[in-house]
């Protein structure tokens, strides 16, 4: 039982993640291009 | 019912990778460390699943992959060359057959983690890598300390997924392990972006975090107390609120003192009375044997050399009787004896040569991560924030797994060396964009070119 818990939460966020992942363009390429000096994204990083 | 749901999640996997080949690379990730085909026993058991994984993630980079900002670091080379040196040994071992057992899962290790840096071309490739290993080992790790919560726990007697000590199955690489991710989940719950910063994102990671401190009570491993220690200690360096943060944790630790199960707190007992234990004795008598061994052999004697030693060690035993104490010793004979240790792992199976790239490999993991921490740690514009955090959470994650290493033979740990693989990406990663403009580049690249040329034109002239 506690077995199975682990693995359906596990692999529930796995499943969700690689969905969320493929829907991603930055996954193959950084927005503004590989040729930017820096970094820039869509969602800027949270501050701490 | 758990069979068609392992089958049915690794082939979704593997079908959406057919819309973006990196979830291949992920895909064998989470195969490499959760083995799905030994938690399932029918369906997937049935299939070459790790070869297939590996296949789809390689030929899906060398086919379909932009190869754009993939680079060859000197510490992939360092891999490559203890890849070599390795098989070398192996063909020559003291024990061909037990050598060619193990050398066919390490060499699978090295060759992922020689490839993993060339897919991690972009940010959310590294921290989707990260992700996926934090959940694999999620799934084994907060079953345990579950069980352990329920009082399921013991050396060697935690049910953990799969019942078979191998990869992270084995209770004290396990423990090691979950200490080492620690830092990890709390990069992903205040960096993430796949799993955005949020109320369900916090209290997961905490949750997550909680279970991983529960697998060295669970294990009964004392090296995952003794990681622990060192996390703690670690910790300190980046923590903001130093004195509040020695305080709960002396606090927290107070608090769960009295729910600790006997046998966890009795075996603890042990690292002090060290004389006295069997598995501590065996160990320096092994570790003398391997010091021993590379002196007449110091190429090393290929992989599971330690099947040839016989070791003789003095044993310590206390016995009470009413007020008065008598210590008995005795001598314990045994052979093939494992190392117990990743270092003499490495010095008694690779020789010098490779003790030196491992531990050559370890340091520049440990130096690079610094380095990033150093570069990236002051900076304040949109999209610099995590870089320093996951260095150091890299950094930490490795030295965690070095003190491990101390007593457990996990030199060639696959989750590690995906490890190591993570901070080769980020380091190549980050010196590509961090690098100055590609115009400037070209005009560094060419004035040489130019001022060699000019001779040449004013002779002509």
């Amino acid at each position: 039982m506690v077995d199975l818990f682990a693995l359906a939460l596990t692999h529930g966020l796995l499943a969700l993640a690689a969905w969320r992942l493929v829907q991603r363009a930055d996954l193959d390429r950084d927005p503004g291009g590989e040729d930017e000096d820096r970094p820039r994204f869509r969602k800027p990083a949270p501050r701490d | 019912m758990t069979d068609y749901g392992l089958f049915l999640f690794v082939m979704g996997l593997l079908a959406l990778g057919f819309r973006r080949p990196f979830l291949w690379v992920l895909a064998y990730c989470y195969v490499d460390i959760v083995a799905p085909q030994q938690v399932s026993w029918h369906l997937l058991a049935s299939i070459p699943l790790s070869l297939i994984v590996f296949a789809a993630a390689f030929g899906g980079w060398l086919l379909v992959d932009d190869k754009q900002g993939s680079r060859f670091t000197y510490r992939q080379a360092l891999l490559c060359l203890l890849l070599v040196y390795c098989g070398y040994t192996t063909l020559v071992a003291d024990f061909p057959e037990e050598a060619a057992t193990k050398w066919s899962w390490v060499w699978k290790a090295l060759v992922f983690a020689i490839f993993l840096p060339l897919t991690l071309r972009t940010r959310l490739r590294i921290e989707a890598v990260t992700l996926v290993m934090v959940l694999s080992a999620a799934a084994i790790i907060i079953s345990g300390g579950i069980k352990t919560a329920l009082g399921g726990g013991g050396y060697g007697s935690l049910a953990l997924l799969v019942d078979n000590n191998t990869g992270l199955y084995e209770g004290s690489t396990l423990a090691m392990v979950a200490v080492a991710i620690i830092p990890l989940i709390v990069w992903l719950a205040r960096h993430g972006t796949i799993f955005p910063k949020h109320w369900t994102v916090t209290l997961f990671a905490l949750a997550l975090a909680f279970a991983c401190l529960m697998i060295p009570v669970g294990t009964e491993a004392r090296t995952g107390l003794l990681c622990l220690g060192v996390l703690a200690v670690l910790a300190l360096r980046t923590a903001r609120r130093r004195f509040l943060y020695v305080m709960l944790g002396a606090l927290a630790l107070l608090a769960a003192i009295p729910f600790l199960p006997k046998s966890y707190t009795d075996r603890m007992n042990t690292i002090e009375s060290h004389q006295s234990d069997e598995s501590a004795s065996t160990r320096l008598a092994v570790w003398a044997w391997t010091w021993d061994y590379v002196g007449e052999h110091p190429l090393g004697g290929g992989f599971d050399a330690y099947r040839g030693n016989k070791i003789r060690y003095q044993r310590k035993v206390t016995e009470v009787s009413g007020s008065a104490a008598e210590i008995e010793s005795s001598y314990v004979e045994d052979a093939g004896r494992a190392y117990h240790s990743g270092y003499f792992e490495m010095l008694g199976e690779q020789g010098w040569p490779g003790l030196i790239l491992w531990l050559w490999l370890q340091a520049s993991g440990l130096w690079q991560m610094e380095r990033i921490r150093w570069r990236w740690k002051h900076r304040t514009g949109p999209g610099e924030q995590w870089q320093a955090p996951l260095a150091n959470a890299l950094q930490l994650a490795h030295v965690i797994y070095l003190v491990g290493a101390l007593f457990i033979g996990i030199a060639y740990q696959p989750f590690i060396l995906m490890l190591i693989g993570v901070q080769c990406g980020l380091w190549s990663y980050l010196k590509r964009i961090d690098a100055p403009a590609p115009d400037r580049r070209i005009d560094r690249a060419r004035r040489p070119a130019m001022v060699a040329a000019a001779p040449e034109r004013a002779a002509e002239a």
